[in-house]
């Protein structure tokens, strides 16, 4: 469990590496494959707790050292209302956040029914960008959402949601090396004599 | 719950409100510590994309791309014939100041950079240049393209040659900016919506500000980042409030077929 643990992290830690290569659709609604988000998510359902928000942590943590923007600087007589921007960290409550959405159907996964999991990463990704964007237009006031927007939220869960066998495919492949049951009830169902 | 997880609850939150509490200074040696990490992934990543976009475009646009050619080379004949006039009148200006005993220099230094990433986060506009401190660039400084103001350097990557450039269609990009032949000056920013062609915000300009569609708007040059007189658009619309009025600005720049930038190293306020 330790091991596939280990794996898990520093696959999280490789889609960091693979988020560099993936640059936003302008032809599709400025859409992108959130992968860090992805991993974090079908690793989520495979682990406990403890390990669910030491991910949440890493990649939450990273998420924002790759995403934070500057301070706002100019002189503060003329640029008297600055544009608030969003605190450092506020990704690691969001990764854990989905995370504990992700560990309330591990009973399913657990029966090896993974694609509810899958289904739910989806949905996971669509409530994070939801999520961002709602704390944004907190932080900086006047609400306002547009179809742009929103299309652009939706084809990034959709596009990356279609990842998720694969990363599920992957997991079962590390946990099958570690020999580490990462769904046992399914495991016991096809083990049972008849 | 169990005792381990309530510890590991306890260390998570722990963790965040740490993360939470770090100063820009250290949120900014945690992102330099992140990027030289990353960097053979970085540079790897935009030459791909650049790669990925140069075949999308030769192929999408090599009819457009001749036609293209030839009214760019009859925009450059023109433009040659200008800049002889150009230079005579410069060479004028020179006697003249030499005459007249004028002493003001002027220093317009800039830094030529190709855009090398686009967007490379969910919500800010921003895209990446092959630029960076080795050039002499630092943040804050001002980016522009030959048709206006593209936005500033937000960051550095330390020892890459490379920087993230804050687009003008940010809502945190904001330039304090005048609309030509009115008195009104304001705050231009972007706005936050997603869009192909994206407006800008005018905002506090006064209850009667008489704007008309396309009047040209620059920089003022006050708030310590531009420098005066850069274009950054035209007026689209005007909306009056009780308080103050915006307007909506079309921007000078085509964001969506950015190439080539320059970014001020110095320059004459």
């Amino acid at each position: 469990m330790i091991r596939y643990s280990l794996i898990t992290i520093l696959l999280l830690l490789a889609s960091f590496v693979l988020q560099q290569f993936l640059p936003a659709f302008t032809a599709v609604h400025h859409s992108r494959i959130l992968f860090v988000q992805l991993v974090f998510l079908c690793a989520a359902v495979t682990v406990e707790l403890p390990t669910m928000l030491l991910l949440a942590f890493i990649g939450g943590f990273f998420w924002d050292a790759h995403c934070a923007l500057g301070p706002h600087t100019g002189d503060p007589d003329i640029y008297t209302q600055p544009v608030e921007s969003l605190r450092f960290g506020y990704s690691i409550l969001l990764f854990g956040a989905m995370g504990f959405l992700m560990q309330g159907i591990q009973p399913l996964f657990k029966q090896g029914k993974w694609q509810f999991s899958a289904l739910l990463s989806g949905i996971s990704i669509f409530l994070y960008l939801m999520a961002e964007y709602a704390i944004i237009t907190f932080v900086r006031g006047e609400f306002s959402i547009s179809r742009s927007t929103l299309r652009q939220m939706a084809f990034t869960s959709l596009l990356t949601m279609l990842f998720s066998p694969l990363i599920f495919w992957l997991l079962f492949s590390i946990a099958k090396i570690c020999n580490h049951s990462i769904h046992p009830e399914a495991g016991k169902k096809r083990h049972r004599p008849h | 719950m169990k005792p381990l997880n309530l510890i590991a609850l306890l260390f998570f939150l722990g963790s965040a409100v740490w993360a939470f509490t770090l100063s820009d200074r250290g949120v900014r040696e945690m992102q330099d510590l992140y990027f030289s990490a990353m960097s053979p992934f970085l540079k790897s990543g935009s030459k791909l994309e650049t790669q990925a976009r140069a075949f999308m475009n030769e192929t999408r646009h090599s009819k457009s791309l001749e036609k293209e050619l030839a009214a760019f080379q009859g925009e450059m004949g023109r433009l040659r014939v200008i800049e002889s006039r150009f230079r005579d009148l410069e060479r004028e200006n020179l006697q003249l100041r030499h005459a007249l005993d004028f002493k003001k220099a002027t220093h317009f230094d800039v830094v030529a950079a190709q855009v090398i990433r686009r967007q490379p986060t969910t919500w800010w506009q921003t895209i990446d240049i092959d630029a960076g401190q080795e050039r002499g660039v630092g943040t804050q400084l001002a980016v522009l393209s030959n048709e206006g103001l593209v936005g500033k350097i937000d960051r550095i990557y330390t020892g890459q040659n490379r920087s993230s450039v804050l687009l003008l269609t940010d809502e945190k990009c904001q330039v304090s900016a005048r609309v030509e032949g009115s008195p009104e000056v304001g705050i231009l920013c972007g706005q936050r919506a997603f869009d192909e062609n994206p407006l800008l915000k005018l905002k506090f300009l006064s209850t009667e500000a008489a704007l008309r569609k396309g009047q040209r708007v620059f920089t003022t040059g006050r708030g310590g980042t531009f420098q005066a007189n850069i274009l950054l658009g035209t007026v689209e619309s005007v909306e009056k409030g009780v308080l103050d009025s915006e307007a909506l600005v079309r921007p000078s720049v085509n964001f969506a077929n950015l190439g080539t930038v320059f970014v001020v190293l110095s320059a004459d306020p």
